[in-house]
């Protein structure tokens, strides 16, 4: 293991300071991802307008970051069995992984002013009239005539390619695992666990679309690249596999997802994945996470569908609702 | 729910198998069970242990029915031919799985509704033994982080540990998986099966009392034994074994494609609440 190389030098663009760290090898000799990796929430997807393209946050601002974490962790703490606790689908807040705060300003880190790049023109009309004028189901507002109306996530299909490794707040664990031609790269999120080649097999043929795409893999030196395609354009790409805050994150099927995965020393990875989709974005964009070794955590088995209670308890619930208004 | 049961016997077969592994004599008793069949030695992993990994699938009918059976209509008969099921010869070796009579009248009650309540049918995880003997594919990926099952469908998963055994947790549907090799065949022990899984398509089941011992050896460049060793002393009156062969997957392309079939599913599960 060669760690007497890795000097982190702040002020330098951070991939020059990636470049000095040299992974340890598999006994095969490819560079050694393996490990758990889980993620840390906090960093916002988009970064505020207010803040341009300022990566990090001044000193007050992360001062303000830390102390609304810890009310947070204060309010986590009081129990779901509050008195003002209302009923709702999301797990009890003592389950919560809210992480550590960071300094960063966004997972976006290009565009340099950290937000998703403007929708095109074509894009821009098919979620304005998509499914009747309803829109694409990103984001639940309230229709429940079938479960098509709930997004992905609310049905535990998948959190697709992004969501799965995007921190939100729980099941944020994820583990690499290498044999001899293959990585296999698992998200606790929705129990992922995608089988990734790097023996140069071209893709599976156009007709075949699935939620979290075809990946090959390849190794630049020290990073793995992973190029995704074949998605369908039934996911949703951003933050849960719903979207993102204020979005339903809806692709076309031409969307290439091209992920980067490199140790920046001992216990640090980093995870970058560009998106791109001409049809839907009019640029590419990136998001950087930032993780860190941690083997003690253990990936538990979501049997998210298995448990998923929500969906026949909001369909029938709108049934009962509009059984009762028929009868006043 | 059932816990670790590692027996001084497995691990004491253990530490000799890794001892021979290193080149060092096996003086170890003759195993309970028959190991590879003389002759075939698997090609090595980068750990000089049997090469398991590849894409896995079996032909035979099990999740039909693991036990004899004609060929018969299926549940669905607006399938016609295509919901048929094929006949098969049973995978249970001594031929039928000894339920308690309990336990024989529950799986004659499954069988009768089995088009809405087998957990294949919801799209639920498959559990072990299961998941190793239905219609789809799975990938072995042999890494020094542990032994990976890959399942096409559902994307189920499970990871097995090879190092120091782990107590099951929270029971689960794909279980608390602890390997060992014992000279060519992968040995796991899986305990923390939650039982909510069935066996197969015919309504056998177990309860969360159920402890799987797997037992995989390669036969061939292209084939391997699954033997599984099946104890619930809640649904059966002794334990009983699973016996079949795994092919592998030749094609150049082959590759696990998606299998989420929860959409498949929401009919079934959700129909009646949809507005009509």
């Amino acid at each position: 293991m060669k760690r007497g190389a890795f000097i982190f030098v702040l002020g330098l663009a951070a991939v020059t300071a990636w470049g000095q760290y040299v992974a340890p090898k598999t006994p095969w000799g490819d560079p050694d991802l393996q490990g758990m990796w889980p993620g840390n929430m906090g960093v916002p997807m988009q970064r505020p307008a207010a803040q341009g393209t300022r990566t990090e946050l001044t000193d007050a601002e992360y001062a303000q970051r830390v102390q609304t974490a810890k009310q947070q962790a204060a309010a986590d703490a009081v129990d779901v069995g509050a008195p003002a606790a209302k009923p709702g689908i999301g797990p009890p807040s003592y389950w919560t992984e809210r992480g550590t705060p960071t300094r960063r300003t966004s997972l976006i880190v290009d565009p340099p002013d950290g937000r998703l790049p403007p929708l095109t023109k074509v894009e821009e009309t098919l979620r304005k009239e998509a499914r009747g004028g309803k829109g694409f189901p990103g984001e639940w507002r309230g229709e429940a005539a079938a479960p098509e109306d709930l997004n992905i996530y609310y049905r535990c299909i998948t959190r697709g390619l992004l969501g799965s490794v995007i921190p939100v707040v729980y099941n944020n664990g994820n583990q690499i695992l290498q044999e001899p031609g293959y990585v296999v790269f698992r998200n606790e999120m929705i129990h992922e666990s995608r089988v990734i080649p790097l023996d140069g097999r071209p893709h599976v043929s156009e007709s075949i679309r699935m939620y979290l795409g075809d990946s090959r893999g390849h190794w630049e030196g020290n990073t793995l690249v992973v190029e995704t395609t074949n998605f369908t354009d039934q996911d949703a790409i951003g933050s849960n596999g719903a979207g993102y805050p204020g979005d339903p994150g809806h692709h076309s099927r031409d969307l290439k997802v091209i992920e980067r995965f490199t140790r920046t020393g001992p216990t640090s990875l980093n995870y970058e994945a560009t998106v791109v989709d001409p049809k839907t974005w009019t640029k590419p964009w990136t998001i950087l996470i930032e993780l860190k070794k941690d083997d003690h955590f253990q990936l538990l088995e979501y049997a998210c569908h298995e448990g998923n209670y929500a969906i026949g308890d909001i369909l029938s619930g709108a049934r009962a609702e509009e059984a009762a208004s028929k009868k006043n | 729910m059932v816990r670790m049961r590692i027996s001084m016997r497995g691990l004491l077969v253990a530490v000799l198998s890794a001892a021979a592994v290193f080149g060092q004599a096996p003086a170890a008793p003759a195993p309970a069970r028959a190991a590879a069949p003389a002759g075939y030695r698997a090609p090595r992993a980068y750990d000089g242990h049997a090469d398991l990994s590849g894409i896995w699938f079996t032909t035979s009918s099990a999740n039909w029915d693991l036990q004899d059976h004609s060929p018969q209509q299926g549940p669905m008969w607006e399938l016609g031919a295509i919901g048929a099921e094929p006949a098969g010869q049973s995978v249970v070796e001594g031929g039928s799985i000894p339920y308690l009579p309990a336990a024989a009248a529950k799986k004659k009650q499954n069988w009768t509704n089995r088009r809405t309540t087998d957990p294949e049918a919801k799209c639920y995880m498959p559990g072990i033994p299961r998941a190793n003997y239905m219609p789809y594919p799975f990938q072995i990926i042999q890494s020094p982080a542990g032994i990976l099952f890959v399942y096409e469908y559902a994307s189920s998963n499970r990871l097995v540990n090879m190092g120091k055994p782990m107590e099951a947790g929270s029971d689960t549907w794909m279980g608390t998986n602890n390997g060992h090799w014992e000279g060519e065949t992968l040995v796991i022990d899986v305990t923390g099966l939650n039982g909510l899984a069935w066996l197969d398509r015919a309504g056998d089941f177990s309860s969360d009392e159920i402890h799987v011992v797997e037992r995989f050896t390669r036969v061939d460049a292209t084939h391997m034994n699954y033997q599984a060793t099946i104890e619930d002393p809640k649904t059966f009156s002794k334990p009983w074994k699973i016996n079949l062969t795994l092919y592998k997957r030749v094609e150049k392309n082959a590759q696990l494609l998606e299998f989420k079939c929860v959409e498949f599913a929401e009919e079934l599960l959700y129909g009646q609440y949809k507005k009509k």
